[in-house]
């Protein structure tokens, strides 16, 4: 603590480099939040993806409305290592205009089972299913069209018409429900039996997607490719897919956004540490003298060390706090300013990245502060304090 | 003595003595480097993307699609229509004098990339005019799918980025696999796709209806009246326009939101470098206090003493971006990329290395005005006098 006043001293020495220089390092650490972040928030996608868990869709044709006969969801249920099969037909359209587009899920009874890590509570699933026309929508779905518990909700789908021929499909609002992290839209929960009985005859009995849980999480890959095989040689040929492999992080769109993120990441951190490594050698080139004088009345090589690491952390830490602080400020407006289905979540500013902001703070300190701390520790006092050094 | 002989003068004093300040000013340099390194990377995908998007549409040949189409796979053309759309004023005529046009299929078709992730691509449809169409069509290897036959033709570049694209593999289609027979390039966005017979794509797939029609025009002025015949014809209800124009519009679609995230990252980026260069040439300014008062004492101008900090400022920062130009340059340019269902060269042209190297001017502008104002303001004696 007796240290603090010299390091002040030390730092404020030349405000306008030390300002500077926190304001650099701050950049690059927000760059370093929002970059971790985006990486943190497909960590939590992927871990939240269960292994057992799995898709499959036409392979031609969007699915939209619905392709694939029922039977087909009857035949996966009957497979080996299938534990539970639910229909799952799709609904896209918009409101109003088509513009905004909104995409409705409808689901059937068995799709509690399978996606049971949902944060949908049973009287909720049970309303759902009692009410036929009845909706679940998640808050950023509630907060985009302004509605509340007990609106109505109005659609327009040109793909999924009503056995009356219109296009119109109106809802009851019955809860809104947590928003999960893959679906970073938001979502919105109805009723399978419901569109399927309101679409005309020929079109009934039609489903957009099986999903299903295999019975040992170990073997679902396995099982995804046994249920492309069997279908391969059908009318409908099924693209199917674990949900794993669907939220990996190695592949959004064809890119790898964990690389991507890093490389951006570490450049920004790149560019710090020179700027912070060259603050910290001339500050001691300009004091070296001073510094002989320490080491003169006793200040050991520790001592000095510590005095020239701490100068070097204190704009490193202050500004990684303040990058990171920013960065998790502009995480939470990120999400509005994404177009909708683009599909990149927000950000996770999480306690643990700061504590890893304030880690690689510390090492940009560390490896600035190294190649002074050496001159330091070799330093002829005698030559430094006459000023030949 | 004139003031560009003084700036040229105090300039010169500045680079020579560059070397005194070596690390100092690398952390302009290094910094620009970051800056344009992430920034020309970034960028390479969307610009690489732009260029194949453009390169596969031809101002020659025009496209229908169904009115409001923003794809061709949300558009639709039934059967009955084509006949209206061929007979149109202003499509050129094939040697046996029937009109240059070939009414096509787009699907999405399930693909599994190298690494295993399941992706999308694209299966077209050709029909007795699709190459004579297309002057930019090669066959590579094999042979042509025959018409009415199930037979698939591949991309050369399907294969670099998808499993089982090789000649004599199969793709799942409703109803039993295709054979791939042989393997074609464009030279363009077609070379990650999939091509086979219209009719026979569009019976197996279920589809009633084309995607589009793809003319070739009589010439490039015959599309003002092609386009008026069919959109002059309210039974119709379709949208001709230029191919070139119909990818430049889909490209912007596609790459503007990539371009915003990057140039959102190149803006940080470049901000914190900014820092850096206020920082730099402050610190510059100040070791030079003594040296530029002597300047100022024996008649240089503010102004020029002034102008030459911005230009030490600038060189800096130009070399910077220019170095991390030539780290994005080597390590992107022509290599193949995908992004979603396209497959394409990254390009790191050399319109954005001069965007980079004017960011830098940019950053070394804002990042050398304060200081050198500074330098160019500071009484002569007290500076003279500061040890």
């Amino acid at each position: 603590m007796r240290y603090l006043p010299l390091i002040w001293t030390a730092v404020m020495r030349k405000p306008m480099r030390t300002l500077l220089t926190l304001l650099s390092v701050a950049v690059a650490f927000i760059l370093f939040g929002l970059m971790f972040g985006l990486n943190a928030s497909f960590d939590i996608v992927v871990a939240r993806a269960r292994a057992d868990r799995i898709f499959t869709g036409a392979r031609f044709g969007n699915g939209n409305g619905g392709g694939i006969p029922i039977a087909v969801a009857h035949q996966i249920a009957a497979m080996p290592g299938v534990k539970v099969v639910t229909a799952v037909n799709f609904l896209p359209g918009y409101v109003q205009d088509s513009k905004y587009s909104v995409f409705l899920v409808m689901l059937d009874e068995n799709a509690r089972k399978v996606v049971e890590d949902w944060p949908i509570p049973a009287e909720v699933w049970n309303a759902l299913h009692k009410d036929r026309t009845g909706i679940v929508m998640s808050k950023i779905q509630a907060a985009r069209w302004h509605k509340k518990v007990g609106d109505t909700f109005t659609m327009i789908s040109r793909a999924v018409k009503r056995a009356d021929g219109s296009n119109t499909w109106t809802f009851k609002i019955l809860a809104i429900g947590d928003d999960l992290p893959e679906q970073s839209n938001g979502y919105v929960l109805g009723n399978y039996d419901y569109i399927d009985k309101a679409k005309p005859l020929a079109d009934q009995g039609k489903i957009s997607e099986v999903d299903l849980l295999a019975n040992d999480p170990a073997t679902a890959t396995e099982l995804a490719q046994r249920i492309d095989q069997a279908f391969a040689n059908s009318a409908t040929p099924l693209n199917t897919t674990t949900d794993k492999m669907a939220r990996s992080s190695k592949d959004f769109n064809g890119l790898d956004i964990k690389a991507i993120t890093r490389g951006i990441a570490l450049a920004g951190m790149f560019m710090v540490l020179f700027l912070t490594g060259n603050g910290i050698a001339e500050s001691v080139r300009e004091r070296f003298a001073e510094f002989a004088t320490l080491k003169t009345i006793g200040f050991s090589d520790r001592a000095v060390t510590a005095l020239v690491v701490l100068e070097a952390a204190l704009p490193c830490i202050l500004g990684a706090a303040l990058g990171v602080g920013i960065a998790a400020i502009m995480a939470h407006q990120l999400p509005g300013l994404m177009p909708p289905g683009f599909g990149l979540p927000p950000p996770t500013v999480s306690p643990v990245l700061m504590l890893w902001a304030a880690a690689s703070a510390f090492v940009v300190a560390l490896l600035s502060a190294a190649l002074p701390i050496l001159r330091l520790t070799r330093m002829d006092i005698a030559s430094a304090l006459s000023g030949r050094a | 003595m004139n003031i560009l002989r003084q700036i040229e003068i105090v300039s010169l004093i500045n680079f020579r003595s560059l070397k005194l300040r070596l690390w100092r000013s690398l952390v302009i340099v290094v910094g620009m480097t970051c800056v344009s390194g992430v920034l020309l990377s970034m960028l390479s995908l969307t610009e690489g993307m732009h260029k194949a998007f453009l390169d596969t549409g031809d101002p020659g040949r025009a496209l229908v699609v169904s009115a409001g189409s923003q794809s061709e796979g949300n558009s639709a053309i039934s059967r009955d229509k084509i006949r209206f759309i061929l007979d149109a004023p202003g499509i050129a005529k094939a040697p046996d004098g029937s009109p240059l046009a070939d009414p096509g299929i787009n699907s999405g078709v399930p693909v599994t990339r190298l690494n295993g992730i399941k992706a999308s691509s694209i299966l077209r449809g050709f029909g007795p005019k699709g190459i004579m169409l297309r002057p930019e069509f090669h066959l590579v290897s094999g042979r042509l799918f025959r018409a009415g036959t199930r037979e698939l033709i591949v991309g050369v570049n399907a294969k670099t980025q998808f499993q089982g694209m090789n000649v004599g593999d199969k793709v799942i289609l409703p109803d039993g696999e295709w054979p791939i027979v042989g393997s074609f390039t464009t030279g363009d966005l077609l070379d990650g796709q999939l091509i086979g017979d219209t009719e026979t794509v569009m019976k197996a797939i279920r589809r009633p209806a084309y995607n589009s029609v793809l003319v070739r025009l009589a010439s490039p002025a015959a599309f003002p009246a092609f386009k008026a015949a069919l959109t002059t014809n309210p039974a119709l209800a379709v949208d001709p326009i230029l191919q070139s124009d119909w990818y430049k519009k889909i490209s912007e679609g596609q790459t503007t939101f990539f371009n915003v995230i990057a140039y959102g990252i190149g803006i940080v980026m470049a901000v914190g470098a900014l820092f850096g260069c206020l920082n730099t040439m402050y610190a510059a300014v100040a070791a030079r206090g003594r040296e530029i008062a002597t300047l100022r004492a024996i008649g240089y101008g503010a102004f020029a003493v002034a102008v030459s900090v911005i230009l030490e400022a600038a060189a800096l920062a130009v070399a910077g971006a220019l170095i991390g130009a030539a780290f994005a340059w080597t390590l992107y340019n022509g290599t193949e990329g995908a992004f979603g269902s396209n497959v394409f060269k990254l390009t790191v042209s050399p319109l954005l290395i001069g965007m980079a190297v004017l960011w830098a001017v940019a950053v070394a502008l804002l990042g050398g005005l304060l200081p050198s104002i500074r330098a160019a303001r500071r009484p002569v004696v007290e500076a003279l006098r500061a040890t």
